[in-house]
Order: structure tokens, then sequence, then C-alpha cells
């Protein structure tokens, strides 16, 4: 395997050092472009208390092209599908080389405190979180209790 | 010089193998001959008329850098700087200058060469807190010297005369930018290419991405990029929409005016790239489009194919584009769309056409059925004559056959025979502009709504005539099919002249 990019070991190195508050990211032993992340649900969020399995993979090009983000843990959030996959601007068009890891994840965790469901992945999700608010709330704390807790 | 291939209304698209110089004899026998240049005498009063150049990639490079170096002459700037301007100013060299002249900073904000004021105060702002981390602030070059600066992307530090930044401040080394680069020429993109910082749209030049050290394929490739850039952001010029077709056109006006491909046969609308659509304009065709595929189902209710017989009741089946039906069984001339008796539609006043608003709609839900009803009428209208326009295109295949036979049996000779298929070619293209009538109509709501929808119907009628007579021209005389095409074809230029607006 090509060595691995300075950038990329300093940004590990750090995240080790000095981690995110609520965020846990691990690289796997085997392959140090692949991160396992957990996510604490926010305070104030239907997610509060849950824990959020992800995963982060750091493409060949990167920091060209942005990292690969997925939920592992089944989530009911207007912006996360059924596969876990995540609509969130800097993933896609608006990512930077600039961006980081760190600000990757930091993002994620203030969509799970902020749902946009005016900008959904999952439909019927934001569907509902936009008619009946409550009701969608009900359902993700549920959600969060059923898929995320004592595992 | 640039060649010459001047379209006009003349040239026929639907088959090749024919053309339409009888036709045109037919219609100005004086005037034949008169032009050197085009065999097909030009109609100055034809409003299809439209004069396109067709153009070599060299050809219009050239004519892009005479817009290039008036602007770098006039504003005493380089070629990268002005084929941005021109870009993004749809390449209206005197909105440009005009632009430049009245205040400088601001026409190089809004051209993405300056940063936003507003962004100049948040980048001084990072600067000003001294930052403890390397990489707290990305995007911001961190300055540990004053000779050595961090790459906020590799995390490398490197000398700042390595570094590359642009307006904004935003220093990275020069290896990121190639890398940077790289990838974003083999995602596509040229001139779209921005800073690498985050939220920082300051495009990268031309000049400047070309000066990296990338591979001299990918330079290439950017600049066959940024040349269909250039041509899509300008007005006067269209790529032809054929499939591997490289014909690039040129117009004196960026009109909605029909384009014939000589090379591909490629017919479309000039302004917007897609089908022909007159008399309607661009806006309106795609929002017609749009709600017909939005209301498909409601409407494909409509599409069936069968009617019965309004005088005994026999099932009928469409076979033919012509809506002059006659009952196989008791003989009865009736119309396929509102199943009225023929008569009264071979007038002067065809009413098969014209739709009539229903005063009494006072609720909520009859004014919803109300404008079902509206829409589909004009729907079931434009989908019939799309598909007589189908069934139109069988009826010349069996010409075909016919005239072939014909000729092999010692009957006439290809010239003699030449008319027939001159009329279904003509009959081709009037249906066509019918069928474009209905969106017009649809969205039509002033006064001359009656206007339009009188000559619609008369053009209409005509229409159906020839069609009748194009299927039956073997017992249809000549002269008479020639009066038809001559009447429908009038009718069609004299609605165009009066509605279509480009
Ligand atoms: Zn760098
Ligand atoms: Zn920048
Ligand atoms: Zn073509
Ligand atoms: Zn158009
Ligand atoms: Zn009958
Ligand atoms: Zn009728």
């Amino acid at each position: 395997m090509a060595a691995l990019p300075r950038r990329i070991i300093k940004e590990t190195q750090r995240l080790m050092a000095e981690p995110v508050p609520g965020i846990s990211a691990v690289p796997d032993e085997s392959n140090a472009r692949y991160f396992h992340v957990i996510v604490t649900g926010p305070e104030d969020s239907p997610f509060e208390g849950g824990l959020f399995k992800l995963e982060l993979f750091l493409p060949e090009d990167y920091p060209m092209s942005a990292p690969k983000v997925r939920f592992i843990t089944k989530i009911y959030h207007p912006n996360i599908d059924k596969l876990g996959r995540i609509c969130l601007d800097i993933l896609k068009d608006k990512w930077s080389p600039a961006l980081q890891i760190r600000t990757v994840l930091l993002s994620i965790q203030a969509l799970l405190s902020a749902p946009n469901p005016d900008d959904p992945l999952a439909n019927d999700v934001a569907e509902l979180w936009k008619i009946n608010e409550i009701e969608a709330i009900r359902n993700a704390k549920e959600w969060t209790r059923k898929y995320a807790m004592d595992n | 010089m640039m060649a010459e291939c001047t379209i006009n209304d003349n040239i026929d698209e639907s088959d090749s193998d024919y053309s339409d110089e009888d036709f045109e004899t037919y219609y100005h026998p004086m005037e034949y001959g008169d032009s050197e240049e085009n065999h097909n005498p030009v109609d100055a009063e034809d409003p299809e008329l439209f004069p396109v150049e067709c153009l070599t990639m060299e050809q219009v490079e050239m004519f892009l850098n005479e817009a290039v170096n008036s602007v770098c002459h006039i504003l005493n700037i380089n070629m990268s700087l002005a084929k941005l301007f021109l870009l993004f100013n749809n390449w209206d060299v005197e909105k440009i200058i005009s632009g430049y002249k009245l205040d400088i900073t601001s026409f190089l904000i809004s051209s993405r060469v300056l940063p936003t004021l507003q962004s100049q105060q948040q980048s001084a702002n990072i600067d000003d807190n001294d930052c403890q981390c390397e990489q707290q602030q990305p995007g911001s070059g961190n300055i540990i010297n004053d000779n050595v600066f961090i790459c906020p992307v590799c995390t490398c530090s490197s000398l700042k005369s390595l570094g590359l930044c642009l307006e904004c401040q935003h220093t990275f080394c020069t290896e990121c930018w190639t890398t940077y680069v790289e990838v974003k020429i083999s995602e596509g993109q040229s001139t779209e290419i921005t800073c690498m910082a985050q939220n920082c749209n300051l495009l990268l030049q031309e000049v400047i991405a070309l000066k990296l050290p990338i591979s001299s394929y990918l330079k290439l490739q950017y600049q066959h990029f940024a040349f269909h850039n250039y041509v899509i952001s300008h007005p006067l010029l269209r790529f032809c929409v054929g499939p591997n077709c490289n014909v690039i056109f040129k117009a004196k006006q960026s009109l909605a005016k029909r384009i014939v491909c000589p090379q591909c046969k490629s017919v479309f609308c000039f302004k917007c790239g897609d089908s022909y659509h007159a008399p309607t304009d661009c806006a309106t065709i795609k929002n017609w489009l749009t709600k017909c595929a939005d209301d498909s189902e409601t409407a494909n209710y409509f599409s069936a194919h069968t009617k019965d017989c309004p005088n005994c009741n026999i099932c009928i089946e469409k076979n033919g584009g012509c809506n002059h039906m006659q009952c196989y069984k008791c003989r009865h001339d009736f119309c396929w769309m509102c199943l009225g008796d023929w008569k009264g539609h071979g007038s002067e006043y065809y009413e098969c056409s014209r739709y009539k608003e229903n005063s009494e709609t006072a609720n909520e839900s009859a004014k919803a059925r109300a404008a079902l009803r509206k829409y589909l009428h004009y729907y079931e209208r434009w989908q019939n004559h799309a598909k007589s326009l189908k069934l139109e295109e069988k009826t010349l295949e069996k010409i075909k056959d016919r005239i072939n036979q014909k000729v092999m049996n010692g009957s006439g000779t290809w010239i003699d025979w030449q008319y027939l298929l001159d009329a279904a070619a003509l009959l081709a293209k009037c249906r066509y502009t019918l069928q474009y009538t209905y969106p017009y109509a649809y969205y039509m709501n002033n006064e001359s709504k009656n206007l339009f929808e009188y000559q619609q119907a008369q053009l209409e009628a005509e229409i159906e005539n020839l069609s009748w007579k194009v299927e039956r021209a073997e017992t249809t005389d000549r002269g008479d099919l020639e009066n038809q095409m001559y009447i429908a074809e009038k009718r069609r230029k004299t609605l165009l002249k009066d509605f279509f607006q480009t």
C-alpha cells in the first residue's frame, strides 16, 4: 500500500490527542484510511442518549475528494436514508480540500441537533417531519431507544 | 472565411433522398434561378427564415478571440481575465466595458475575481487571531515565520514563495493546487474551478490553472472543457444537438428559429436547443412539456385509438393521420376530434379546434374540473396531431412503395411522381406547426386569442383536406392536390407571421 500522506497522519494524531467532544473516531487496525466512528446523540435532540455507529473512509484522492461517511446504526432522520447515507452539502458539492475529518464529524453532529426536512434524503421521514413534527420526533426517539441504546 | 451554409425554410429535413426543388419551382416559378449562391429563392417575408453559419472549432475560436481582444485592449487587461468577464456576461462586450468603468472593484467582486468585502474582513480577523494549532483555521495559510507557511491541505511547511493564492489570500502549496486542479479537470471542470478554501468562490483563472505543472493531456482537456463553456455561454453560438455532430452554428441574433443541421439533419430551436416549437416560445414550450409529463396519467385516458361512429355506432379504428373519418359501414363523414359531422368542418369556420370557456364555474371543485377539461382539450389535440404525424410517416412509406412500383411498371418517371413526396413532406411540416399551436393557445390569455384560434382552425381545416388528398393521391387530381398544398402552406405562414414571436 502507498505511504499514508502526512495530512492523514496529522489529522489522525490530532483526532486521538484532542477528540471532538461527543465523537470518537478510531482508525481501523488494518487500514488507516478507514475509521470506526461513534457519535453521541446531542442533548435536547430526539437522539439524546443514543450512541450512533458510523463508518468513514478516506478515498485515494482525499483531501481533494470528500471522505465517504455512512451511518451503520439505524436512525430516524430526514437527511439520512435507510442505507445510512447522509445528505450534507460539504460531503458533496461544497467539499473543500481545506475541510477535515473533524469538521465533517462536527457537521454530522450538528445535523442531528438540527434536522433539515426541506433538503431531505429520506422522503417519507421528511414529509412527516414537516406535517407532524411531534409524531416525527416521537418516532426518532423510539428508533433511538430501539437501535442506538444498550448495544 | 467562414463556411456559408445558410439555412432557410426551404431545406427539407424530413427525408434526405429527395429535395424540395420541385416544390420550390412550384411556389416561385418566376424567381427560380435568380440567385447565384442559393438555388432556393429566398422569401424575405418568410417568418421562419433564419440565416446561420456553420463554423468549425477554429473559426469559433477566431470569432471568440475578436471579443476577447477587444476587451483586452479597451480595458488593458490580460486575456484570461477578459475571457472570465465574457463568460459571466454573455459575451456582452459593451456591458463589460461600462460595468468595469463604472466601478472596477464591485465589477471584480461580482466577477468572482476579488473576494466580497465581507469575506475580506473575515479573513483579516482570522489572521489577527494568532492560531494555536496549525489546522485550526483551514483555508488560511498559517504563517510560522516570514518565509515559511504551512499548507492547510497537506499540512507540510514550505517556503512562502512556493505558495499560491488568489486575491482572497487563501494560500496553498503548488503541489496541492496541482493535484486539486487535476482532480477537477478529470471531473470535467475548467473555468468553474474555484479556490480550495471552504466557502471561497473565487475563480481560478485559466492563466493560473494552465501554468500549474499538470500533464499536457489534462491541459488539453481543460481547454476542451473551457471551449465548451465559452460556446454554451455565447448567445449567438449553438452546438448542434445531434449526437456526435461537431457543427457549431452562429447566428446574428439569438432567436427561437428553426435550425436544420446540414450534416446530421437534426432539427431544433436555435435559442433553446430543444425541438423546434413555433409558434410557441421557448419558455412556454418548456412549461407545457413539464405540465404534460406531470399530468400524463390523467391525459392517457384520452389517447385511445378507437371511437364509435356517431351515426351507426360501429367501432372505428384510426389508421391514417387524417381527422376526416369516413365510416366504412354507413359512409358517414365525421370528425375524429369532436365526432361532429364533417360537413360543418370543410367550410371557412372550423369549430373543432376552438375550446369554449364555460362561464358557469362557481365553486372550487368545478373550477378544478374546468381547468382539467381546458387542459385536456388542448392536450388531446396536441397528442392527436403528434400521432397523426407518425401515421403520416407510414403513409409516406406507402407512397414511396407505390411510386417505385409505378416507375418499375413503366408508368411515369421518378420526376413525374415527385409531387406526391413533396405533398407528403409539406403535410408533415404543416402538421408539425399545427401541433405546436396548441400549447400556444393553451397559455394565451388576451384579445388576440380569438384571432389566433380562427387562424388555427383554418390551418387545421386545410391540413385535414391535404391529408385526405394525400392519402387518396391516386384518385386525386394533381392540380387539385397542388392547389391544396399551396393553401395549407399559405395558412401556416400567415399564422407564423402574425403570432410567432422569436
Ligand atoms: Zn499543500
Ligand atoms: Zn480563497
Ligand atoms: Zn448536426
Ligand atoms: Zn426554443
Ligand atoms: Zn357509421
Ligand atoms: Zn371536429
